[in-house]
């Protein structure tokens, strides 16, 4: 790995999120390292999504801190924005736009010099497979390219840090090894990618780090080696990841069914 | 034979059955629907059906005044003989349900074959493909057949009745018109998958959208120019003559029309003949489009679109540079951020025509009024004279600023669009602003210049427009020109500001947002401030006018008073909600 810097780029301490007397996210600390991809899982409901908006600025904490490239996204969040990137897992984005024109509006909005825009513009819709409909409107375009702009969209200021929110969902096998390929590329250049997924396989060949939250806790945290030590002698990520969540009594019910 | 070609064409015995189960379905739905809707949400379905049923009384009504007034004496006098006019009737009924049935069902069926996104579920699901299209066409049908039947069976039982027609007529007239809307909602179904295969779906739908609503907003309003007072005899009777033109002998309809009146009458052959030409070529037109709308449908023909030339064209010229209207002067005033975003709002709205039908509204009422404006030559109405001197002296200095007043209800009217839905039209999209680096000062910036600037282009081009035709001095125009310039810069703050406040997010069709109670207050507290503005503009000039005063120091006293008032409206308000844009879009 070659850049690797001792500071963190996405930091969360003691995060909270309160939806009434629902607590979605309940003091959640972890590190995020430049040059490191971080697995986050969790069952459904488990608090993924509301931590992914917390860090990109999308959902206030109740309390606690999150710091993006050093900065404190409640209290300089223009300086924590410009250095990130986010790919939601259901990408909305301006139907009526091309997508020629969503990645220069991303590119103003980061305020990106303007030929810089259309030369990034040009390689990342080449790169995704996008450049011959890139002068077509995204409500023409398939969810999985539609996936593919917002991922172009998210990478056109080169972000020091990437969020993304299940990003192989709907995407086809090339597709899906393209991003996998790039992010393991953004890492070695020294940026920090935060990605979620259920997909086990992904987070286990990828993730440098991972992440298991399950009812807003975040129960472990740590490499593949790491996590196997916390179970019981499971080596296989499904098994450590249904043993701490307690999925494994699902397992014994499948196995009565059949 | 292939499986598939065997599931269209072998008669299924439980077809009936499966119709009427997914008629139910539809049934169930709708009630549903309606147990499971908020208090507010039932009490408005009631008012809307109340509603309804007052439209059908008023149609039924309406169809017999219209059979009074085909057999009254006054039109004989002024038409000669009634009676070719009367004999066409039932072809006009006929014509007419074909005409509306076509045009309704399109769209009824655009929504149920491909925006419903149900089909993919009920051709999944085991019951035969025929049915579930039966079932759409009744759909499409039914509710439009309903209102065609109050409309027309006055009429035409009403032409029974007094012509002494045989009995035979009357179940005929009734068997006749549901072919004719059961072929025609077939045909209906193959134009639109004919169009489909060009054009999106959805696209066509914002088309059909737009031009309905620009249609019957323009027939709406252009019934104001009218003077019905002044049609001649001659104008009547040619008005008249035309429903005796669509008595043609070539068309189909005409057969129809004519097997009917020929049954009423007793001449049996040519009536026999012609509705039973009728019932046959109906009942084919309904089989065959039936059939071939199933293949069409099931073999992927309707909804594989074939490119256009132009997409084409624009993909061998390669990266197509966005068209983006801002002028070079703003380009290098404003920042970047500042700049995309009010790129990317006036481009959404220019594309997406659901926006641009509900802008063009302004620009139809303002030219409405303009026009009347300038046909009364900038004069108060007289009335009957019975108005107090003092008054009358008032409305004529107001009416000299009447062209100002039209171009500020036109600025209103699309800003309580542009400026009170700037955030609300973002959409599930906002999230791409949310997490950029733009400041709130920013954004509220950008909303706020992505409002004004239109709204003032058009309310000057309005005023400059009236102004020249009134031929009104330079001084007046710029007068007129700064107090629109004010007046739109407090209106769009104060209609930005209660945007913020009431912003919703969550909608599919941008003519569905809603901003609740906070939108009515917003439009309800911007109409308020424009007359206090318009006041304090005008106040001081038509106070000093009655006086004997000059004009000038009035209208400079006004833009001084005004000024201030519009400064502070465009201004404190999005001071005051600039904390709340901090958090839009958390709910």
């Amino acid at each position: 790995m070659l850049p690797t810097s001792s500071s963190p780029l996405i930091a969360t301490e003691h995060l909270i999120k309160r939806f009434g007397q629902k607590t979605a996210v309940n003091d959640v600390s972890f590190e995020v390292r430049a040059g490191e991809i971080f697995g986050f899982l969790g069952p459904n409901g488990a608090g993924k999504t509301t931590t992914i908006k917390m860090i990109v600025g999308l959902l206030q904490p109740s309390a606690g801190m999150v710091r993006v490239a050093g900065y404190d996204v409640q209290s300089q969040p223009l300086q924590a924005k410009a250095a990130s990137g986010y790919v939601p897992d259901t990408p909305n984005l301006y139907p009526k736009l091309t997508g020629r024109e969503l990645l220069r509006f991303v590119g103003d909005l980061y305020e990106v010099d303007p030929v810089q825009v259309g030369r990034r513009s040009e390689e990342l819709l080449k790169l995704f497979d996008l450049d011959q409909a890139g002068d077509d409107p995204i409500d023409s375009y398939s969810h999985g390219m539609q996936q593919k702009t917002a991922l172009a969209a998210a990478l056109i200021h080169d972000p020091k840090v990437l969020v993304l929110d299940e990003p192989t969902v709907g995407l086809d096998p090339r597709s899906a090894r393209l991003i996998k390929d790039m992010l393991r590329q953004m890492a070695e250049r020294g940026a920090a990618v935060f990605l979620s997924t259920h997909i086990l396989e992904i987070a286990e060949r990828m993730c440098d780090r991972i992440g298991i939250i399950n009812k807003g806790e975040l129960i472990a945290v740590g490499s593949m080696d790491e996590l196997r030590s916390l179970g019981k002698g499971e080596t296989s990520l499904e098994d450590i990841f249904l043993s701490l969540t307690g999925g494994t009594e699902y397992a014994e019910v499948a196995d009565v069914l059949r | 034979m292939t499986e598939t070609s065997i599931s269209l064409s072998q008669p299924n015995p439980a077809l009936w059955r499966y119709v009427w189960k997914l008629l139910r379905l539809r049934g169930v739905i709708l009630i549903s629907e309606f147990r499971r809707a908020k208090l507010r949400r039932k009490i408005g379905m009631i008012f809307l059906g109340l509603l309804a049923i007052a439209g059908l009384v008023f149609a039924f009504v309406l169809s017999w005044l219209l059979l009074r007034f085909m057999r009254s004496p006054e039109l004989a006098q002024f038409m000669g003989n009634t009676q070719p006019l009367l004999e066409s009737m039932p072809t006009l009924v006929i014509s007419a349900a074909f005409a509306a049935i076509l045009i309704t069902s399109f769209a009824v069926l655009l929504q149920a074959l491909y925006l419903a996104g149900d089909m993919e579920f009920l051709l999944s699901a085991p019951v035969p493909i025929r049915a579930i299209f039966i079932t759409k066409l009744l759909q499409a049908t039914l509710p439009n057949f309903s209102l065609i039947l109050l409309f027309g069976l006055p009429v035409l039982y009403g032409l029974g009745a007094s012509g002494g027609y045989n009995i035979l007529y009357y179940p005929l007239v009734l068997i006749v018109l549901a072919l004719v809307a059961l072929a025609t909602a077939g045909l209906s179904s193959l134009l639109v998958m004919a169009v489909v295969r060009i054009f999106p779906a959805r696209r066509v739908a914002e088309v059909l959208g737009f031009v309905v609503a620009i249609l019957s907003f323009t027939c709406s309003q252009s019934g104001q120019f009218a003077r019905y007072a002044n049609v001649s005899q001659d104008q009547a009777t040619q008005m008249l003559n035309l429903a005796t033109r669509f008595n043609t002998p070539w068309s189909p309809l005409t057969w129809a029309g004519r097997g009917l009146v020929d049954i009423g009458e007793g001449r049996w052959p040519s009536g026999a003949g012609l509705v039973l030409l009728t019932i046959v070529i109906t009942s084919g037109v309904f089989a065959l489009s039936l059939a071939t709308a199933e293949r069409l449908y099931y073999s992927g023909w309707a909804s594989v679109q074939i490119s256009t030339g132009k997409k084409a064209s624009a993909r061998r010229n390669g990266a197509v540079q966005p068209r983006v209207a801002i002028a070079a002067p703003l380009r290098r005033l404003l920042p970047a951020d500042v700049r995309g975003l009010i790129a990317k709002d006036w481009l959404m709205l220019r594309r997406d025509l659901r926006n641009m039908s509900q802008l063009i509204t302004p620009l139809i009422l303002g030219a409405v009024y303009a026009l009347m404006l300038i046909r009364s030559g900038g004069q108060a109405p007289a009335g009957r004279g019975e108005a107090p001197a003092v008054f009358m002296e008032i409305m004529q200095n107001v009416m000299v600023y009447g062209n100002v007043a039209i171009s500020l209800f036109v600025s209103w009217s699309l800003l309580s669009r542009l400026a009170a839905l700037g955030f609300s039209l973002e959409g599930k999209n906002y999230w791409m602003v949310k997490i950029a680096p733009i400041s709130i000062a920013r954004l509220l910036g950008a909303k706020y210049l992505a409002a004004f600037l239109p709204t003032l282009a058009l309310g000057w081009v309005f005023l400059v427009i009236i102004s020249l035709v009134q031929r009104a001095s330079p001084g007046t125009l710029i007068f007129g020109m700064l107090v629109v310039l004010l007046t739109i810069a407090g209106t769009a703050g104060l209609n930005l500001a209660f945007g913020v406040i009431g912003a919703n997010f969550n909608w599919e069709d941008p003519r569905r947002v809603t901003q609740g109670g906070i939108g009515c207050l917003g439009a309800l507290a911007s109409f308020l401030f424009l007359g206090i503005s318009l006041l304090l503009f005008f106040g001081p000039a038509v106070l000093l006018k009655m006086l004997g005063g000059p004009a000038a120091a009035g209208e400079f006293a006004g833009l001084a008073l005004g000024g201030i008032v519009c400064l502070i409206g465009g201004f404190v308000p999005l001071w005051l909600v600039r904390g709340r844009v901090r958090c839009l879009g958390e709910d």
